[in-house]
């Protein structure tokens, strides 16, 4: 089951230059909520803070408290917290050495899984629930890729999903893919939230209105506005919501 | 419309010969020493036979004396050539110097890469840069004054100590010019240059793929061990290759360290060695004052089985490669 996210006064620098001013937000559990805003308003670096990745960045830095339920991630091992943060990256990155089955069960056999019916079972569970099983099932010892890149996204889903985290991250991960592999990622969304707290960035209002239950607005390191999806799409409270989403600017 | 003038005509005639000899002189320096040293080296074989590669005993045999005439060529009375306990100081040198260097290569080039940044990062590696530009010599004095003494005195004493467990540890640890020290000498010339080309290749895996690992949980070790040194594997073993055939040919240190020894097998790790090319450097001098030349033909034979046997790992390490990796598209990114 997913976790809810508190998010208290976040700041986070690359160098010199502050990113985000001070965030406080809840994520629900269980639900998906959306991050939309132009481009260099922060929305990345956001849920990159979320599962610490953040701070790997040269000269990177975060001020502020990230609670999951009851537990602050920024006091727990970063590695423990990226086993129950899971996240899609916007580029799709499958490890280019491995196969189709080994990029899946790498994340398990770490997590020290060592028995191999176990392994196969948990791979096959993981690319079902990414909905790539039926296309790769004859192939999961090939080179993950040689897949395409709509396939790779899924694939790079069924890896983050096979170590069973609690919350799933994705930072516009459908930008680089076409119409139709972008509608499946979607639908890949809308099934996972029932048991997955999902954080997804989106360039695409038209992708956080179908598949977010809640959307945040982030300008220029801060957010703006956050609430049910529908309403900040139907009525906005903030003038620069509405000129956002209206497409007056960004 | 602009006429093409003769001079610039015949400039790029120059332009066109000149490129096409410089482009070409490698291959043709290349095919040209090959054979000479192959031309070289035919009395020796005669002479010798196969023996040379197995055999122990290095003589000049007689060179004051009557000449001796064998297979058609012509050597000094009692003379006998064999390269094997050069072969094997060369091989094991080697094998010591890379077994020494690949750790230390690897963590280095993986600080070096990941760990520093800025102004540290760039110190680090000029200073494994300067490690490169040593001369040998100085780094041969430096074994002789320093090294040997301190594997005499403590390296090889406590290595010894081991000798129950692995017999080739066993004492007597001698003078500390020997095999030992010959690989710890060489392991320092060959770390700058496999350290600088493991750096670069390591700078090359995709963040993109580094933070996959990160984002999926995995320790900066597992990232390394399971993402980059597979995506760098192949330019890897280049690198080792590399190293290796420095190793291989490394002349001056190795001869200053090596305890020169003839017509011995090393026994154990302290035993004092030779190499081919230590030989050769060595032998040379009094091999130019054997009227019969074999001496000299020896030496051309000594310097084929060198080349042959760096050709040879080389071709070796690229085989192992390619026949146990699984071939790896490059098409790594999104093709949506």
């Amino acid at each position: 089951m997913g976790k809810s996210i508190s998010v208290t006064d976040l700041k986070a620098w690359y160098g010199d230059s502050l990113t985000l001013k001070g965030i406080t937000m809840e994520l629900d559990a269980n639900r998906a909520t959306a991050i939309i805003g132009p481009s260099g308003c922060g929305k990345s670096t956001f849920i990159r803070c979320l599962n610490r990745l953040h701070e790997t960045s040269p000269g990177a830095k975060m001020e502020g408290s990230i609670r999951l339920e009851d537990e602050d991630l920024y006091t727990m091992d970063p590695v423990d917290v990226r086993r129950v943060v899971g996240m899609v990256f916007q580029k799709a990155n499958p490890f280019p050495t491995m196969s189709i089955y080994d990029n899946i069960a790498i994340g398990l056999r770490l997590g020290g899984i060592r028995n191999r019916t176990e392994l196969t079972d948990r791979v096959e569970k993981s690319l079902k629930m990414a909905a790539l099983w039926d296309e790769v099932a004859d192939r999961i010892h090939t080179p993950a890729t040689a897949l395409s890149g709509g396939q790779q996204q899924r694939l790079c889903i069924a890896r983050a999903l096979a170590v069973e985290p609690e919350v799933l991250l994705m930072d516009e991960p459908a930008s680089a893919l076409d119409p139709v592999s972008t509608l499946r990622v979607e639908e890949l969304v809308e099934q996972l939230k029932e048991s997955y707290t999902i954080v997804i960035v989106t360039h695409n209002m038209q992708q956080a209105a179908r598949v977010a239950d809640k959307t945040a607005f982030f300008l220029n390191g801060e957010l703006i506005e956050f609430g049910e999806t529908t309403g900040i799409f139907t009525n906005p409270v903030d003038k620069r919501t509405e000129d956002y989403i209206t497409g007056r600017f960004g | 419309m602009r006429k093409v003038s003769s001079a610039s005509k015949n400039a790029d005639r120059v332009f066109r010969v000149a490129t096409g000899v410089a482009a070409s002189s490698p291959v043709v320096f290349l095919v040209v020493i090959a054979l000479i040293v192959l031309v070289q080296a035919i009395p020796s074989m005669k002479f010798n036979g196969w023996h040379f590669i197995y055999g122990i005993q290095w003589n000049m045999g007689n060179l004051y004396g009557a000449l001796e005439h064998k297979n058609g060529v012509t050597a000094a009375a009692g003379a006998s050539y064999a390269a094997l306990p050069f072969i094997v100081g060369t091989l094991a040198s080697s094998i010591i110097a890379i077994l020494i260097a690949i750790p230390i290569s690897m963590f280095t080039a993986l600080i070096l890469a990941y760990r520093v940044r800025g102004v540290l990062q760039w110190i680090l590696s000029i200073l494994v840069e300067l490690l490169a530009g040593i001369p040998s010599v100085v780094i041969g004095l430096w074994g002789i004054i320093t090294l040997a003494p301190w594997v005499r005195d403590n390296l090889a004493v406590w290595l010894s100590h081991l000798g129950p467990v692995v017999p080739y540890l066993r004492g007597p640890v001698g003078t500390g010019l020997g095999l030992l020290s010959s690989g710890l000498v060489l392991a320092i010339m060959i770390v700058p240059i496999i350290t600088a080309t493991t750096r670069d290749l390591l700078m090359q895996v995709p963040i993109l793929y580094r933070e996959g690992g990160i984002g999926l949980g995995m320790t900066t070790w597992e990232v390394v061990r399971y993402i980059c040194m597979p995506f760098i594997r192949d330019g890897f073993v280049g690198a080792l290759a590399l190293g290796w055939g420095r190793a291989m040919g490394e002349t001056m240190a190795v001869l200053m360290v090596s305890g020169s020894a003839m017509n011995l097998l090393p026994h154990n790790l302290y035993s004092p060695i030779s190499t081919m090319a230590a030989v050769i450097a060595d032998q040379l001098d009094s091999a130019l004052t054997d009227a019969s030349q074999m001496a000299v033909h020896a030496l051309a034979e000594l310097a084929l089985i060198l080349m042959v046997l760096t050709l040879l790992t080389n071709f070796l390490a690229r085989w192992l490669v390619t026949r146990t990796g699984r071939r790896r598209s490059t098409k790594a990114g999104v093709a949506a």
